[in-house]
């Protein structure tokens, strides 16, 4: 029985929009395992039971390595640390805040991935079936979280969300490269998760301690 | 193992060193340099990462790169006057991430691996001066890197010369390579962070990852894209073009601290324009004497001008200049010849960007800033390099071919 191609992007396209309006301090590692979960269809379709293990072990990793990097960040001796989300720079008030930017900006990714789906093929895979679908709507939302980021959680977020897409696109290569490929493309997902909770955990602990050494 | 030097060295010298002996991190990208020097060409075909065959080694060209680039990082950090250890972290891991995207074969291992080291000097940057200029280098030199990453799915394109797929992999790289590379419309964020960071900040970028990313994107065609040649490299002549008038213009216009700065990204453009859309072979050659004089130089040019160095400066700018027999004379001349075989319109746009960027030149060379003259002989040894670099320079002038077969080999 053939998988529902309808389905298969509606699973990525949850995945995406949940990845683009996360925020806070453990916004990646959700980003990340949302969209395993949401791109894990796609990779059951093309990459069987090992496609589906390297976005689990990405997810997992995600999360893990997110909470090893907080805790290594508040163990290790305290420096000027960066909050990874305080904004770069505070910008105008404006009617539309960062959230709307990025619901329109997912808004437009639809016709762009639309277009790569029917008209862009990767590997042996036949796209008019739509299976390119959720992989290129998750890589432009993530391309778009970039370009409107306003802190480095935000910088992060958008390149695990690239990281899982690529990686799910080198599953649908099909070739003796793409289960490799995929790994390497899916770790860079978790080692944002790791930068930006070692970040969290460095700024976390300098407020702390000295609010307890001015009291 | 080269990159697993530079990454150990740097981040070794950034918890060991201090205050006193931070300009000992120069050590880390000799070290690199060194052992890339020393490095022979590997009896093994290919290191293997799973099916993919991720190191395949350095060829003549990258190496020469490489050392080249690292021995400037060093030169770069003894020279500058003031030294924070950690930036001996950002250097190593630039240098690893460098060395492995240039001796990678697949895509995929290469876009990574400038991902790793773009996102590193970002991180480095925002911590330094949260603000505007440092985060669109995040976005935009991200956004370069994430097409980069994503052209990777779609290579090789055995079987899809044709139709939209090599069009879009020739735009995505475009795109990439313009992006990393800083060339107009997505240059702005290099411009900014030139104004708001210590040029010892801004020179891992400048001159270990610059130098590789044009090499890299030299080495991109050659009937790897089909349909997408035109598409990649119209683009790159179209932005570089571009970038190179409008950089050598603000060179003119713009602050004098970051006028090497935009001399250095409008040579840059015109070198990405003239491999992308020129022809190949005196664009190449042009493109290398170039850079080497830019990793001669920088040491010099990217120091401050009221901290010493008046006159190394004021003959480096003249070797900067276009004027025979300076080194970029040769460079300009062979990108110029590469470019006035496409067509008049490219030729009247390259000559617009090295008038202007002679222009600016003269303008640095007729500046006299107040200097703060040191004394005794530790003083006299940012002059003594200063004048060996220069010395470089007018020998690169001199012999460009031979020294730059020399250093990327023929």
């Amino acid at each position: 029985m053939g998988v529902s191609p309808p389905l298969l992007s509606a699973a990525g396209i949850l995945a995406a929009v949940i990845a683009m309006m996360v925020d806070g301090r453990r916004a990646v590692a959700i980003a990340v395992v949302f969209l395993a979960a949401g791109m894990a269809p796609t990779a059951a379709t093309f990459g069987g039971a090992p496609g589906v293990a390297v976005l689990g072990g990405a997810a997992v990793a995600a999360v893990v390595l997110s909470m090893a990097g907080w805790v290594g960040g508040r163990l290790l001796p305290w420096l000027a640390g960066l909050d990874p989300t305080i904004p770069a720079f505070a910008p105008a008030d404006r009617l539309f805040g960062p959230r709307s930017r990025r619901a329109f900006g997912a808004a437009i990714a639809v016709p762009i991935a639309s277009w790569v789906s029917f008209n862009v093929p990767v590997g042996q895979v036949a796209t008019v079936q739509g299976l390119l679908f959720p992989i290129a709507y998750a890589w432009t939302c993530g391309v778009v979280r970039l370009l409107v980021a306003r802190t480095v959680e935000d910088l992060a977020v958008g390149v695990s969300m690239i990281s899982l897409a690529t990686g799910t696109a080198w599953l649908l290569r099909s070739g003796t490269d793409s289960l490799p490929g995929a790994a390497l493309a899916c770790l860079v997902g978790p080692l944002a998760a790791l930068v930006a909770g070692w970040l969290n955990g460095r700024s976390s602990r300098g407020p702390h301690a000295r609010i307890e050494a001015e009291a | 193992m080269i990159a697993a030097a530079w990454l150990g060295l740097g981040v070794l010298a950034s918890a060991v060193l201090r205050r006193r002996t931070a300009r000992l991190v120069a050590l880390v990208p000799l070290a690199g340099a060194g052992l890339t020097f020393l490095a022979a060409r590997s009896t093994v075909p290919s290191i293997s990462l799973g099916g993919l065959t991720a190191i395949t080694g350095l060829d003549r060209a990258g190496q020469g790169v490489l050392v080249v680039a690292g021995v400037s990082m060093a030169v770069v950090v003894a020279l500058h006057p003031t030294v924070d250890v950690s930036v001996a972290r950002s250097i190593g891991i630039v240098g690893a991430a460098v060395t492995v995207a240039m001796a990678s074969s697949d895509p995929l291992v290469t876009a990574l691996a400038l991902t790793a080291a773009i996102a590193t000097l970002v991180i480095r940057w925002i911590s330094l001066s949260p603000g505007r200029a440092t985060l669109a280098a995040g976005r935009v030199a991200g956004g370069g890197t994430a097409a980069l990453v994503a052209a990777s799915s779609f290579l090789p394109l055995t079987g899809f010369t044709t139709g939209f797929r090599p069009a879009v992999v020739g735009a995505m790289l475009a795109i990439g390579f313009a992006a990393l590379l800083a060339v107009y419309p997505l240059g702005g964020w290099a411009a900014g962070l030139l104004g708001s960071l210590r040029p010892l900040d801004v020179a891992p970028w400048l001159v270990l990852l610059v130098p590789v990313v044009l090499l890299i994107a030299e080495r991109i065609p050659g009937g790897v894209l089909g349909d997408g040649i035109p598409v990649f490299e119209h683009l790159l002549l179209i932005v570089g073009l571009g970038s190179a008038a409008w950089g050598g213009l603000w060179a003119v216009r713009g602050p004098a601290r970051t006028r090497y700065g935009r001399i250095f990204m409008a040579d840059i453009a015109l070198s990405i324009a003239a491999v992308g859309g020129g022809r190949p072979s005196p664009a190449v050659v042009g493109a290398l004497v170039i850079v080497l004089t830019h990793l001669t130089l920088a040491p010099i040019l990217l120091r401050s001008g009221e901290s010493g160095l008046r006159w190394p400066r004021r003959v480096a700018w003249t070797m900067l200049s276009g004027v025979p027999p300076s080194p970029t004379f040769w460079g300009r001349l062979l990108v110029l010849e590469a470019l006035a075989a496409g067509n008049v319109g490219s030729t009247i746009a390259a000559v617009f960007a090295m008038t202007a960027i002679f222009v600016a030149t003269v303008m640095a060379c007729s500046t006299t800033l107040p200097v703060v003259a040191g004394s005794g002989w530790r003083a006299r040894i940012p002059d003594a390099m200063a004048w060996g670099l220069v010395a470089f320079a007018i020998a690169i002038g001199l012999a460009p071919q031979s020294i730059s077969g020399f250093v990327f080999g023929t």
